[in-house]
């Protein structure tokens, strides 16, 4: 689909979702949020025939097999299974890759691939094209078993600065990941269910926040919620979301989860 | 000077140099939060006294720095120049209310018709049938200002230490919770 094609598509789809939201809100009892993302889902299927997290897939797979300036398209990127294996790649990330020397999540994987195979320098990646490649991507690990279990020294480290970060208390919040998505999980922030690593947390992105209207990675939530703290974002591919979604990820796979169909819908 | 204490000065020394230099975790902790880029890092590294202690003990302090710990928490709380610890209800909701200030419906429940309230806090609805002696408003004016200053390391954030809201805007909160006319004790 062409992107004005999707502009117009995505307006629809929010006015639909802004009269859905007011509905909910304006109800005696708050809905659940999940039965409320699913009913918002079947909607746009039976008007539209497709989920907007779809068309970001579309996109992404137009980006993966565009030729950049060095003349190669991102089949030459190894994933983490070998160059051009897409299958399943996505449940196995963040690992290290020997030739980065670095722990990479997909997305940043992406990031260093731009710029190692396809020449792209730095500041000619577009985020927005990154995001929809890694979409893309992890559509290819729809429903796939979590399998983050460190044992590179490099991982192992990634996975103890992860476990720091989440019980960092810091900002005018006092807040950390850990005051809420542990001791807390299962209760709700206004109306959004929290929940724990334990309980798979995680295991939903990339996906479509209807009320956002908006695409969101892992890094994307991480930054949205460090943003809800008071806390200013992180940048980017820094080492910050690589070790959080190490520490998140290798304990959804502990607790035996395994992806939501990706990308997910969600509120 | 005999051997053995000669090995036990070496050995003091080298406790000593080994217990003031930057753990290499913590070293590359640093490094990971200045990744994040400036403004994450300046936040993160910028922990006052009480967020480090939670941060390292992972919320849960050892019984025998609790008492130190509440005392200096105890010390932070400020009061309103007039003295008057209940202030105005209706200013008070607005505070309550407000995302960027207090946000209590994060957290907790109020007034009866807002459905859309946390629960990762005690329901506040009917507050006010604690009364109003001068305990009851004196304990829920400190526990807002400084929550810390009751639990150790709750959930429950610092509001009036960071500033979210000032003293008087702490009373009127405190208002808010207890005035039999507040929405949040009336039917």
């Amino acid at each position: 689909m062409k992107r004005r094609n999707r502009l117009v598509f995505l307006g629809v789809l929010a006015l639909g979702a802004l009269a859905g939201l007011g509905a909910y809100t304006q109800q005696q009892k708050p809905l659940d949020p999940f039965e409320e993302a699913m009913r918002q889902r079947q909607m746009y299927l039976e008007t539209f025939g497709v989920l907007p997290g779809d068309l970001f897939v579309e996109e992404g797979k137009e980006l993966f097999f565009r030729k950049g300036p060095s003349g190669k398209t991102l089949e030459e990127c190894d994933f983490g299974k070998g160059k051009g294996v897409l299958e399943g790649v996505y449940a196995i990330l963040p690992k290290y890759f020997s030739d980065s020397k670095r722990v990479e999540d997909l997305e940043t994987r992406v990031y260093t691939c731009m710029q190692t195979v396809q020449g792209y320098k730095p500041a000619e990646i577009k985020r927005d094209e990154v995001r929809a490649i890694t979409t893309y991507i992890a559509s290819f690990s729809s429903k796939a078993k979590i399998q983050v279990v460190p044992k590179h020294p490099a991982e192992l480290a990634m996975y103890n600065l992860g476990r720091e970060l989440w019980y960092t208390r810091a900002g005018a919040r006092d807040m950390s990941c850990a005051i809420c998505h542990d001791q807390y999980a299962g209760q709700r922030v206004r109306l959004s269910p929290v929940r724990s690593p334990k309980q798979g947390l995680g295991n939903e992105w990339p996906a479509y926040r209807f009320e956002e209207d908006r695409l969101y990675t892992m890094e994307d939530r991480i930054n949205f919620c460090y943003e809800s703290i008071a806390i200013p974002k992180p940048e980017f591919y820094s080492d910050v979301h690589i070790a959080l979604t190490v520490y998140m990820l290798a304990e959804a796979t502990k607790a035996g989860h395994s992806f939501e169909e990706l990308p997910f819908f969600t509120r | 000077m005999t051997k053995k204490a000669s090995i036990l000065l070496v050995s003091v020394v080298i406790l000593g140099l080994g217990l003031t230099q930057v753990s290499p975790f913590r070293a590359r902790f640093e490094a990971a939060l200045h990744a994040g880029g400036h403004e994450f890092a300046k936040v993160m590294l910028s922990q006052d006294k009480g967020q480090a202690l939670c941060s390292q003990y992972r919320d849960k302090l050892p019984p025998d720095l609790i008492p130190t710990f509440l005392a200096e928490q105890k010390a932070l709380i400020k009061y309103p120049a007039n003295g008057k610890l209940m202030g105005d209800w209706k200013n008070g909701e607005k505070v309550f209310t407000d995302p960027k200030r207090g946000n209590c419906y994060a957290c907790h429940a109020g007034v009866a018709s807002e459905v859309a309230h946390g629960t990762m806090g005690p329901s506040l609805t009917n507050y006010g049938q604690r009364g109003t002696s001068e305990a009851v408003v004196r304990y829920t004016y400190e526990k807002i200002f400084n929550a810390w200053a009751f639990v150790p390391c709750s959930l429950m954030y610092r509001g009036g230490v960071h500033g979210l809201f000032t003293p008087e805007e702490t009373a009127d909160l405190v208002a808010f919770l207890l005035d039999p006319e507040s929405p949040i004790n009336r039917r």
